[in-house]
């Protein structure tokens, strides 16, 4: 897998004016790196995480996934790069709240698959989901609502929902950012195992000690990224 | 597989929606009740429409037509007819307990009549009704024990003899006038009364078994007045006839065929024949025959009414040319001859439903609006939905297949609610009227006594289909507002 950002230009229009938060952004992501991109709040961190994972599209440059540029991949293809090629994780979480924990999980699984599909898969997906979520420490918590969720037990909801698909690049756009200490620590912890399980991750964060963890770390500034 | 789990849940989680399937199950129900009940109301008319003319009617003038008995046998013998019938028709009045009523007197034969038309069906009073008033009514059943002998008798003579068949021969009552007898529109004497049920009640009848004068006048066969003096008969109301048609029952009164041609010099006369140029009297008779101003024909089973009605018209212009006549009377079907009212309630029931269409893009409305506000509350979701791989096409399915749901729940209940109410209608009102005195209709003032409890499957069917066609077609511009929706942007902020 290699993930490969090149000249990426986003250009947002707020309040009549027009602002730059891409300014030509290059950034290559190989199988089983885990980068940490850092930025001030504003500095187009999610913007950028959202260009690698195909939600939007650039004003100019590609993101090249395994050689094709995700930018020319018709609609479906697109939407099936995102169901199984990379996992969302998102600072606010953002699970359904009809769903509960288990469902959650499944959901993502259930989007690659057809109604007729899905009686096949049910059973290895629901084998799955239950052992991540049991890998997760929510094993007691899989039949309940997010809202009767802790925010640390609501993050790695997302984080089992974002590996159902065993995706090969996983995107944490602030993954503790909305956490307190302790409970931050245990979600890095959680992604410091996967990386040592083999796992791709590129995450966003503003906090320098988060962003520690990462094997490399791109400073997000004016638009454009430097290694530090 | 997503798309139908999330449709199921959210069915289960919000209200907003149960709403909207609210809207779509009063506005089925309302659509189907006033489709039902109208269609009820055409069936009742066309039912005694048909009940009166037969299948086909063959009609002259008021001057009648001659030979109709040939053509009865013509038609008789045609192979798309079972039966017929002549009847005259004229123009009268009728002198009821004293109270002068324009009446359009018909001669019949009622045993013939009743083969072709169900004449006897139309006979409201029977001894059941007797039986009842003897019965059950205080005036009888408080009378001192000397008088019982006489109201067995009665009871015996009413279970022995079925009231009907009095009407049916014409026949005088046994203890009334020794008149002949006659049948009246029961809406021709203003004394009859109906109960709140829309029921003539026995004991308030005060017409049964009372004399009648009729008087008509008779025309030539060339129609001109003056040949003739106004001709008066009496006659007892042995029954009285309710059709079903206001219009009918309230200006009819049956008369026996023969004695109506006797007053309106319709029958066969056989006169003195005169040289014309000399004025002796030449030997044989010169004879006028018979003159009927109807043939109602009960066509063949399963013969099309146009089918009929042209063979009729053929084998009666064959008796006309036999004779060497250019008067050939006019054969219609019932449909035509009551076109003009039946076609006026066939427009009056599609108007009204025209209308309450119209009313029910309320339910459309209804539908767009709420599941508009859902998807506004639901940006944050369908931003993740997109960003695990949900596209376009499948979040807008939720969408639409969450209205298609509703939909399907609204009809489904909408058809429900509508089959208990129209099934159980007259039941609403009856207890509205006497619980509230809230009535929705009278059937003292409306000429039926019971709103048709009846569905039409093939138009239930219509009316569902309209109505999940309206809830997906509400649901449409939000589902593509949540396809449109942009998911980077709805994730953005919290």
């Amino acid at each position: 897998m290699q993930l490969h950002a090149t000249n990426l230009h986003k250009t947002y229009n707020i309040g009549g004016g027009d602002v730059r938060v891409l300014r030509g952004v290059n950034l290559k992501v190989e199988s089983g790196q885990w980068v940490a991109v850092l930025g001030a709040s504003g500095s187009g961190k999610s913007t950028l995480l959202h260009l690698l994972g195909g939600l939007d599209r650039p004003d100019d440059g590609s993101v090249q996934y395994d050689g094709k540029n995700l930018f020319n991949l018709e609609g479906g293809t697109l939407d099936r790069y995102r169901n199984a090629h990379v996992g969302f994780v998102f600072q606010f979480y953002h699970l359904l709240p009809e769903l509960n924990a288990r469902e959650n999980v499944l959901i993502a699984a259930m989007i690659g698959r057809s109604v007729f599909g899905w009686p096949g898969a049910r059973d290895a997906c629901g084998k799955r989901a239950d052992e991540l979520l049991d890998r997760l420490g929510l094993k007691d918590r899989a039949r309940h609502k997010p809202g009767k969720l802790s925010g640390g037990e609501r993050q790695r909801v997302a984080i089992a929902r974002a590996l159902i698909n065993e995706p090969d690049v996983l995107l944490a756009d602030e993954p503790t950012g909305n956490l307190d200490a302790g409970t931050g620590e245990h979600i890095l912890d959680l992604l410091r195992q996967l990386h040592a399980g083999g796992q791709s991750i590129v995450m966003v964060t503003h906090d320098q000690r988060i962003s520690a963890a990462a094997d490399r770390r791109e400073l997000l500034i004016e638009g454009q990224l430097q290694h530090e | 597989m997503y798309k139908l789990v999330l449709i199921l849940k959210y069915l289960r989680r919000k209200l907003a929606p149960m709403f909207a399937a609210l809207a779509v199950t009063l506005c089925t129900a309302m659509v189907i009740i006033v489709i039902s009940v109208m269609g009820g109301f055409l069936d009742l008319m066309r039912t005694s429409a048909r009940k009166l003319t037969g299948d086909v009617i063959v009609h002259g003038d008021i001057t009648g037509f001659r030979h109709y008995q040939e053509m009865i046998d013509a038609i008789e013998a045609l192979p798309e007819a079972d039966a017929a019938t002549a009847l005259i028709s004229s123009f009268g009045l009728v002198n009821v307990n004293g109270h002068v009523v324009g009446a359009e007197v018909v001669g019949i034969d009622p045993e013939k009549f009743d083969n072709v038309v169900q004449y006897r069906d139309t006979l409201y009073w029977t001894s059941a009704h007797f039986l009842d008033m003897f019965r059950n009514d205080a005036f009888f059943t408080g009378q001192p024990p000397e008088n019982q002998p006489a109201i067995e008798a009665d009871i015996r003579t009413y279970e022995q003899n079925e009231f009907r068949d009095f009407g049916m021969a014409f026949k005088p009552l046994p203890h009334g006038e020794q008149l002949p007898g006659c049948v009246m529109g029961i809406e021709v004497a203003p004394t009859n009364l109906r109960n709140k049920q829309g029921k003539y009640k026995l004991v308030e009848s005060r017409t049964l078994g009372h004399q009648v004068t009729v008087t008509v006048v008779p025309l030539s066969a060339k129609g001109t007045l003056g040949a003739y003096e106004p001709a008066r008969r009496s006659f007892v109301i042995v029954n009285e006839s309710k059709s079903g048609l206001y219009d009918i029952d309230k200006s009819r009164a049956y008369v026996p065929f023969d004695l109506l041609q006797k007053m309106l010099e319709m029958e066969r006369i056989e006169s003195p024949h005169f040289d014309p140029q000399t004025g002796e009297t030449l030997p044989g008779k010169k004879v006028t025959p018979a003159r009927a101003t109807d043939i109602m024909v009960r066509g063949a089973p399963g013969v099309p009414l146009s089918q009929v009605r042209d063979a009729v018209q053929r084998a009666t212009d064959a008796v006309v040319n036999d004779h060497g006549g250019d008067r050939f009377p006019f054969v219609m079907t019932w449909e035509d001859r009551h076109g003009v009212l039946l076609s006026a309630v066939q427009n009056e029931k599609g108007l009204i439903t025209f209308l309450f269409a119209i009313i029910s893009v309320v339910a459309f409305v209804m539908v767009a609006t709420t599941f508009y506000n859902i998807v506004l509350e639901k940006t944050h979701d369908i931003g993740v939905l997109r960003a695990i791989g949900g596209s376009r096409i499948g979040v807008a399915s939720i969408f639409l297949g969450y209205g298609l749901a509703i939909g399907v729940i609204g009809a489904v209940l909408g058809f429900g609610m509508a089959w208990v109410i129209v099934f159980n209608l007259n039941e609403i009102n009856l207890f509205l009227c006497n619980k509230f005195d809230v009535c929705m209709w009278k059937p003292q003032t409306y000429y039926f006594d019971e709103v048709p409890e009846q569905i039409n499957a093939i138009e239930v069917i219509w009316i569902m289909i309209g109505a999940v066609v309206s809830s997906v077609g509400g649901s449409m511009i939000p589902a593509v507002v949540a396809a449109m929706t942009d998911p980077a942007q709805s994730l953005r902020y919290e």
